[in-house]
């Protein structure tokens, strides 16, 4: 069995509005597979319908060869989820949690006690055991959380949002640690809004936005595709039309966002071309990357909706 | 299911001191002030002293008060602030499982008031055997308002709707339903009402078994509409809370 993950044309409607319009996706054993996309695009739904707390309204959805529509018992035991929201048990310290969890898990408490001390060690949270859960950091919370999710040896993990809100030390040694889940063959389905940590460890991404699929590729691919090899940032103050005009006749792709241009090359010979052209002006040029797919394919524009 | 009676279990033991308070004296109060205070310048009822004809509604609004209360703040907590129900469903656990693990928690919080009360009121000479035939009685009454508190949970807009429930439901219902007066002095369409809901019911059968009247043939009506309550509202419950968990 090859096949962690099979969607086939999954959808979802809230009441009248469509948050999933017909996804097919494959994802493959040992996988580490990013879902990237703006608030809204359905990301935390697709992610729910994995799990089970959301109910496709259409089309199936297999994990592990199961279905999520009659198999989700067999499911949830065989997989670890990080939800965006910690949902840490606030009435109990940190051993506590994990013990509870271990509990709903259906582990005896033999193996409760073994499995929380192991990934107290590996959290680097063993001599915060006994705190309240409220009285622990960001960074500590999101490793209980993740500790949380290990407790049962999952075959897939689901995190969502891992590292929102975290400082670039929790973030570096999260992103560290799911290297090594990586290199266990773990299954790894994962939602961000840090292009760096979609670049870093997702071998593959899709960019959904408003319930759809727009593309799934390597990062290498993707940047290739959509943007090329560099980017210049022109700023182009009042002479919009006149950077306009010129960069439609050399027929190089751009993006304007507000008195900036983005202007994407697909190779340093065009770019080198194309700067004889700027004469007081300021501009960057810097290497293409995730971000401007994103941008590129999302729209540079913040949405009412979101 | 047992999981989720444990949890609580083990968060009840933290803070049995600050529950037993509320569950077990605040009861008594009433005992004391309305049994003993109040009711001295009472003349019996029903054939009754007014503290046994008193005693039997305590017991049962006890049992009320205690599981609703159990059953719709923390819960409304746990489902909106805390997110553990969301959290447990993450787990192999399903929402009826969740479910049913409240509604046993609260009625056995519910029992241990009411075991508190018995115990105590040992003291006042109210003891008698029979109060061990009234508790399943009273654990039915319990899985009925426990049900009740999830039930509004499930469809609460905010805390303020606990408002409504509690002061336009549980308080008037604890004072109209043969707890402090005997109904059968009412009006008819008084009487009617107030056997419209389970609550009179489980007073009218506690204090014929606490009168040794067991044989009566209407206990078998209250007993039957007791458990009619219990199992309709225990199946809306589950209904309403897979809706709210699961979207």
């Amino acid at each position: 069995m090859s096949v962690a993950l099979s969607a086939i044309n999954l959808k979802k409607n809230y009441k009248d509005v469509a948050a999933i319009r017909g996804i097919n996706l494959e994802i493959k054993h040992g996988e580490c597979f990013g879902i990237l996309g703006p608030n809204g695009a359905g990301k935390s739904t697709l992610l729910k319908m994995i799990y089970g707390q959301v109910l496709p309204t259409s089309g199936d959805l297999f994990v592990l060869g199961l279905n999520t529509r009659i198999q989700l018992t067999e499911i949830k035991s065989r997989i670890g989820i990080v939800p965006q929201d910690d949902g840490l048990d606030t009435d109990f310290s940190a051993l506590e949690n994990l013990k509870l969890f271990s509990s709903y898990f259906g582990l005896d408490q033999q193996s409760a006690a073994t499995r929380s001390d192991f990934l107290l060690h590996e959290m680097k949270l063993i001599e915060h055991q006994h705190m309240h859960v409220e009285a622990l950091s960001g960074g500590m919370k999101r490793r209980l959380v993740i500790a949380r999710a290990l407790l049962h040896d999952p075959q897939m993990l689901i995190l969502d949002e891992p590292t929102t809100g975290l400082d670039p030390q929790a973030r570096l040694w999260i992103w560290n640690y799911f290297e090594k889940l990586k290199s266990q063959k773990k299954t790894i389905i994962m939602t961000t809004h840090y292009m760096e940590e979609a670049e870093k460890l997702c071998d593959r991404i899709a960019i959904v936005d408003q319930g759809m699929i727009l593309d799934i590729g390597t990062s290498p691919e993707l940047i290739q595709k959509y943007i090329g090899t560099e980017v210049i940032e022109l700023d182009i103050e009042d002479q919009k039309n006149y950077w306009m005009t010129k960069i439609i006749n050399l027929n190089i792709e751009f993006r304007d966002f507000e008195d900036k241009l983005f202007i994407y090359f697909k190779s340093m010979d065009q770019r080198q071309n194309f700067l004889q052209y700027i004469q007081n002006a300021h501009y960057l040029i810097r290497n293409a990357n995730l971000n401007d797919v994103f941008l590129k394919v999302a729209g540079y524009q913040i949405r009412g909706d979101a | 299911m047992i999981q989720v009676w444990l949890r609580n279990f083990l968060f009840f033991r933290k803070t049995f001191l600050v529950s037993l308070f509320w569950t077990v004296i605040e009861p008594l109060m009433y005992l004391a002030a309305f049994g003993f205070g109040f009711g001295r310048y009472i003349p019996p009822i029903e054939g009754m002293p007014f503290i046994d004809f008193y005693f039997p509604g305590l017991l049962c609004s006890t049992a009320m008060m205690v599981c609703y209360f159990e059953a719709t703040y923390p819960n409304y907590t746990k489902l909106t602030h805390q997110k553990t129900f969301q959290t447990i469903l993450l787990t192999p656990l399903s929402a009826e499982q969740i479910l049913f693990g409240e509604v046993f928690w609260s009625a056995t919080k519910a029992m241990i008031g009411v075991l508190g009360v018995i115990l105590v009121s040992v003291f006042f000479g109210l003891f008698s055997w029979r109060l061990f035939f009234i508790l399943p009685v009273l654990f039915i009454l319990s899985l009925i308002f426990a049900a009740f508190g999830l039930i509004i949970v499930s469809i609460a807009k905010n805390y303020d709707s606990f408002v409504f429930s509690t002061s336009g439901f549980i308080i008037p219902l604890s004072l109209v339903s043969g707890t402090y007066f005997s109904l059968k002095d009412m009006p008819q369409f008084i009487q009617w009402m107030a056997y419209a809901f389970p609550l009179s019911h489980a007073v009218e059968l506690v204090r014929q078994i606490l009168q040794g009247q067991t044989g009566s043939p209407k206990n078998g009506i209250h007993l039957s509409v007791l458990i009619l309550y219990c199992v309709s509202l225990l199946f809306l419950a589950k209904k309403l809370f897979q809706r709210k968990m699961i979207i």
